[in-house]
């Protein structure tokens, strides 16, 4: 699968979709944010910072939501996301912010219900400001780990990620921004179903580089451009049991009965190029709706190269 | 002698009066729009009618994370203070020529006020909320007076005498000189000045980023 912190997803619809998940899934949810809360909690108080209360709501549509090679093996599906957001922006001195979160977030699939998820999100971040203003250079340091629960739970996974970024405003049309990152999705394997080969497949670790590019066409519309490069682990499922790959590259293999009965899901080592193409426009001061559309190329060891391409609307509110 | 006083007193005080003038701007923009936040400038052609101006303090609010009011036009000589209405902190601080400074992080009335003494447009940010921006309109004469919603202002209190008004907008595609109307102002009748301006596209950072770009801020 592709990294979720690409082209992240939003959410006016999360009550929605902890309905369609269920008592269980949103307990377990909850559990898991107990620890979060009370870190982001415990950091809040500690200054007079100022909260940023975001919520966005998304649609998207994937040309192949298993990442698969085959023609055969594609599986398209809408997906409905949400996000709710709350951050402390905390100044530390005259240069420094510390910023203290986390998200709330879920997803719907029209389709493929096993991997409707619920995810909570915390992070902690530090960004300098290289100067006074707000064209000044900033950077900034991240890590966050997050727990997405799925409606079918093999697929259950804690990400944690570590990202340092870049950025600059030219002047009030270009915005630009660079950032690296490193994620690992750890997810707790099944038993062994094939002799000789991991059956964790759900667990990756990748690295990443984008750029974005923002220009600012008039008052209310703005133009971005972003890119992707990522190296590491890609997950893609086949809709039936065989032997697609060589054992050299295989690196895990397990049953993904969200995409089928007969499914299989393969990890492998890739690379993926991304470019998004995009435009905002400005509702209020306080909101948004987006256009984007996002085109992956994956290529991956065994001669296993697929892409995907993904359209998304999205509507954002910042109180 | 002392009646004569009064009486002489009384005789300057209702003179004054009786000269008094005004007038009526009025700012639309290309579409025939009311323009608000325009500043309207007097300037007498007798510089005498200017004298004994006092440049009294004045006051710039950041209330929701914006400067209130957006454009301030102050008499040259003044202080303005920078209270924050906010619950958070703001760094409030201009690169202007007209006057260049910064208010470390503060909370509440904490900032000293700060003395403008060149004229000159002073744009305001802060160095935390990088969309908020606020300007302030140093003016050389201090016959001056701003718009409303519905793009119109009166300056009343004027010797009556001949003057120079013209208009600044943060937005004006055009300079300030350019807009010069010459008015001979009476007491009988108020002057009515009228501009029709172009606006730029008023491409500001945004509060709320977008997809593509970083999310926090």
């Amino acid at each position: 699968m592709r990294p979720r912190s690409y082209g992240a997803a939003a959410a006016a619809l999360h009550n929605l979709d902890m309905r369609c998940l269920g008592p269980r899934r949103f307990y377990k949810a909850t559990r898991a944010s107990v620890p979060a809360l009370l870190i982001f909690c415990a950091v809040s108080n500690t200054a007079r910072g100022d909260w940023v209360v975001a919520t966005a709501a998304s649609v998207s549509h994937d040309d192949n939501v298993g990442d698969a090679r085959d023609y055969s093996d594609r599986v398209s599906d809408f997906s409905a996301s949400g996000t709710l957001s709350m951050l402390r922006l905390i100044p530390v001195g005259e240069s420094y912010s510390l910023i203290a979160g986390g998200d709330l977030s879920g997803q719907l699939y029209d389709h493929l219900s096993g991997l409707r998820n619920a995810s909570i999100d915390g992070l902690l971040s530090l960004k300098k400001k290289w100067g006074l203003g707000a064209f000044a250079a900033w950077s900034r340091a991240q890590v966050s780990v997050a727990r997405s629960d799925y409606e079918d739970s093999y697929r259950d996974v804690t990400i944690y990620r570590a990202s340092v970024e870049m950025g600059k405003r030219i002047d009030e049309r270009w915005n630009l921004a660079v950032k690296y990152a490193f994620e690992r999705r750890a997810a707790a394997p099944g038993a062994p179903e094939i002799y000789g080969v991991s059956s964790d497949a759900f667990s990756q670790t990748g690295r990443s580089f984008t750029a974005n590019a923002q220009y600012a066409l008039s008052d209310r519309l703005s133009l971005a451009l972003g890119s992707l490069l990522r190296h590491g682990d890609v997950v893609s499922t086949t809709l039936s049991e065989g032997q697609y790959y060589p054992f050299a590259v295989l690196k895990a293999a397990a049953p993904d009965p969200a995409f089928g009965s007969e499914a299989y899901a393969y990890r492998l080592d890739g690379t993926t190029y991304a470019v998004r193409l995009g435009a905002d426009y400005s509702l209020t001061d306080h909101s948004l709706i987006g256009g984007g559309f996002q085109r992956f190329e994956t290529h991956a060891r065994g001669g296993n190269n697929y892409s995907n391409s993904v359209p998304q609307l999205t509507w954002k509110y910042q109180f | 002698m002392l009646e004569n006083f009064i009486a002489t007193i009384s005789l300057v005080l209702f003179s004054a009066a009786v000269h008094a003038a005004e007038i009526h701007a009025v700012v639309k923009d290309q579409k025939g729009k009311a323009v608000a936040d325009a500043v309207i400038l007097v300037i007498p052609a007798d510089p005498r009618n200017a004298l004994h101006a006092r440049a009294p303090a004045a006051a710039v609010d950041q209330v929701d994370k914006q400067f209130v009011p957006y454009v301030k036009p102050i008499f040259v000589g003044s202080t303005i203070r920078f209270p924050n209405s906010d619950n958070i902190r703001h760094q409030v601080y201009s690169f202007s020529p007209a006057k260049k400074f910064e208010l470390p992080l503060y909370s509440g009335t904490d900032a000293p006020p700060v003395m403008f003494g060149k004229p000159g447009v002073v744009v305001l940010g802060c160095n935390i909320h990088d969309w908020m921006i606020g300007y302030i309109y140093v003016s050389e004469t201090p016959f001056f007076a701003k718009t409303g919603p519905l793009g119109t202002a009166v300056i009343n209190d004027l010797p009556a005498g001949e003057y120079t008004v013209r208009i600044w907008h943060p937005s004006m595609d055009r300079a300030e000189e350019s807009t010069n109307q010459h008015l001979i102002l009476t007491a009988d009748t108020p002057g009515l000045a009228e501009w029709q301006i172009g606006l730029k596209p008023n491409i500001r950072v945004p509060r709320v980023s977008g997809a593509a770009t970083a999310t926090y801020p």
